[in-house]
């Protein structure tokens, strides 16, 4: 490695970072050692691997992992890869078996993991001193695994910190998307979106706190179907649910100022809190009284109190919970960055509910959606602007000093102030310069 | 136009829809639609519907009329530099026809180039045009269009295949 742990300190300022953390393939590299080898990783929902058998292939810092479940209280997560030759052993991205089988030399393996056929047998490795019991004829697990209310994390660590405590107050942005179900259960459904950035994965972590560009980079998109609907839709009539997700991105400062962002340890932060782009939407028949029947007035008006827009779970997870989205950041090279997509549902609420979850990743999400081009458009800019000579550093300097502590452990600004950004990049240097790493 | 459907008519009418799209007469597209019309590009193989899953596209009258004016909006960061597209149409077949309904359903294969910014982005699948027929020729009541890699990591798309 030619960068030395004070090299790597000295990038992160106090309000700017040298934009080689943004281009240097090297620093990447590092990055998924450091950051993406010690971090909680998002992998999947256990909703994904509902029956005995079940499994969800995925990766976890660009490795291939495969999730099973073993019987209706476990689930292991494995290297995707066969004790024998090394092959990716289950290609397809989920699907449901009672043994996992190699389709290259067929050694197959039980849901636990341990090898339960050698083709040929397994006689033949007897002057090895090994035969199918021995570990290293099984598949191989990840040194972590923890569920947080169904939400399963890895982590490439074996002394992984405890999840509930790591994730800190974001924790209650999950229980709050979970809070919404009446039954108090969510499921994945409806599909994925996998939308390529051309772009560092950390410009779509720090964007979705960054409330000072919605009204800039999505006016085209926002301001137009502010237009549409005032025009198509009477003054005092509902506006249709597209115009609805769609016209809060044109909101102005004030509107970003007042959500605020809140940034805690680990590089975690949430924006939005008592109302975000999401606290305008109309009511939809049958759930509020779902929700209050399960819950009870006072419990349900406390749920529906607490309103976020962006929550991320630094480096990798960010969630919705008002809306019931996530998006899972998929690190592919310095310059490129897949955002996968996924969508909840809320048990127990009506379908229109999710349906409506559906919509705004189909308007928000996707490759073709309305407003996320912009921001692909931006991050790609920034990557290229910061080819230029002009400037080694890059500003992260709005509004600092002026965060306050909040009652939950971290710190409180303004929206539009660079806290959040400076909060991860703390995070950041923490990670990379760890004295773990001097073993690497 | 004689009862049974002409397929040189039909073959014009899906070339014509292209033709409009790579020339950016987005007014003129949008009224080949019905008042309801819909265009549809599913996100995975088979998808059943456009509500309960999501899709890589699924807009009505108003989603595209929002699109079509964004693409002349100053400010639209993305569509500078604009992309261009080139739509080819083959394979058209008549699946189906309901005399009585007047409505027709179409399967067809396309390839679409996109360029922009010095690259060109390729997609290719089939187009499902169910059409009615409308005064001598016909409109879209809906445009299904099958990604032959619907199910992939895709890029930004901006223009309709």
């Amino acid at each position: 490695m030619s960068y030395s742990t004070d090299e790597l300190a000295a990038m992160i300022r106090d309000d700017s970072v040298n934009r080689a953390v943004y281009t240097d393939p090297e620093i990447f590299e590092l990055e998924m050692k450091r950051i993406w080898g010690q971090a909680w990783i998002y992998v999947a929902h256990e909703s994904q691997i509902p029956e005995t058998g079940s499994y969800f292939t995925t990766t976890l810092a660009r490795q291939p992992v495969l999730l099973v479940r073993q019987d209706e209280r476990t689930f292991n997560l494995f290297f995707n890869r066969c004790a024998h030759k090394g092959s990716k052993v289950i290609e397809v991205e989920s699907g449901a078996s009672k043994v996992l089988r190699c389709g290259y030399h067929g050694w197959t393996y039980e849901l636990g993991g341990h090898c339960k056929h050698v083709t040929g047998g397994d006689a033949a490795y007897n002057k090895l001193g090994i035969d199918k019991s021995s570990a290293c004829m099984a598949l191989q697990k990840v040194p972590s695994v923890a569920s947080y209310r169904g939400f399963i994390f890895a982590s490439l660590t074996p002394d992984a910190p405890d999840l509930g405590r790591w994730l800190g107050p974001t924790a209650t942005s999950i229980d709050n998307m979970v809070d919404r179900s009446p039954e108090g259960r969510l499921e994945i459904t409806g599909g994925a979106l996998r939308y390529n950035h051309d772009s560092n994965w950390k410009f779509f972590v720090e964007n979705l706190n960054d409330m000072m560009h919605a009204m800039i980079a999505h006016q085209s998109s926002a301001q137009t179907a502010r237009f549409m609907g005032k025009k198509l839709f009477p003054e005092g009539t509902e506006q249709p649910t597209e115009i609805q997700l769609l016209s809060p991105f044109a909101e102005n400062v004030d509107f970003f100022e007042t959500m605020g962002i809140h940034a805690f340890d680990h590089g975690h932060s949430y924006s939005g809190g008592k109302t975000s782009i999401h606290a305008g939407y109309s009511g939809i028949s049958g759930y509020e009284d779902a929700m209050e029947k399960a819950y009870g007035k006072e419990r349900v008006a406390e749920i529906f109190s607490i309103n976020r827009h962006n929550t991320v779970v630094y480096p990798c997870f960010t969630l919705k919970g008002a809306i019931q989205t996530i998006r899972v950041v998929k690190p592919v090279s310095v310059n490129q960055t897949v955002i996968e997509s996924w969508t909840l549902r809320l048990v127990g609420a009506p379908d229109e509910m999710l349906q409506r979850s559906i919509l705004y990743c189909n308007l928000i999400n996707s490759s073709g959606n309305l407003v996320g081009p912009d921001d692909h458009e931006a991050y790609h800019r920034v990557q290229l602007g910061l080819g230029t000579d002009a400037n080694d550093w890059v500003s992260m300097g709005r509004h600092m000093g002026t965060e306050e502590p909040n009652d939950e452990g971290g710190f409180s600004a303004t929206g539009s102030s660079d806290m959040v950004f400076r909060s991860q990049f703390k995070a950041w240097k923490q990670y990379m310069t760890m004295s773990r790493n001097a073993g690497e | 136009m004689t009862k049974q459907p002409d397929l040189r008519a039909i073959e014009q009418f899906l070339f014509l829809e292209a033709r409009l799209m790579d020339e950016k007469r987005w007014d003129e597209w949008q009224a080949l639609y019905v008042e309801d019309g819909e265009y549809w590009v599913p996100a995975s193989r088979g998808q059943p519907d456009p509500l309960n899953h999501v899709s890589i596209m699924y807009e009505k009258s108003l989603l595209r009329a929002i699109r079509v004016k964004r693409y002349s909006h100053p400010n639209a960061q993305s569509l500078q530099p604009m992309p261009y597209s080139v739509h080819t149409v083959s394979n058209v077949m008549l699946d189906s026809y309901d005399e009585d309904a007047g409505i027709l359903v179409v399967n067809s294969r396309f390839i679409m180039l996109e360029y922009r910014r010095d690259k060109i982005y390729t997609y290719g699948g089939a187009y499902s045009h169910k059409l009615v027929r409308d005064a001598g020729s016909f409109k879209i009541k809906m445009k299904k269009v099958d990604l032959v890699n619907c199910d992939s990591v895709l890029d930004s798309i901006q223009i309709y295949f």
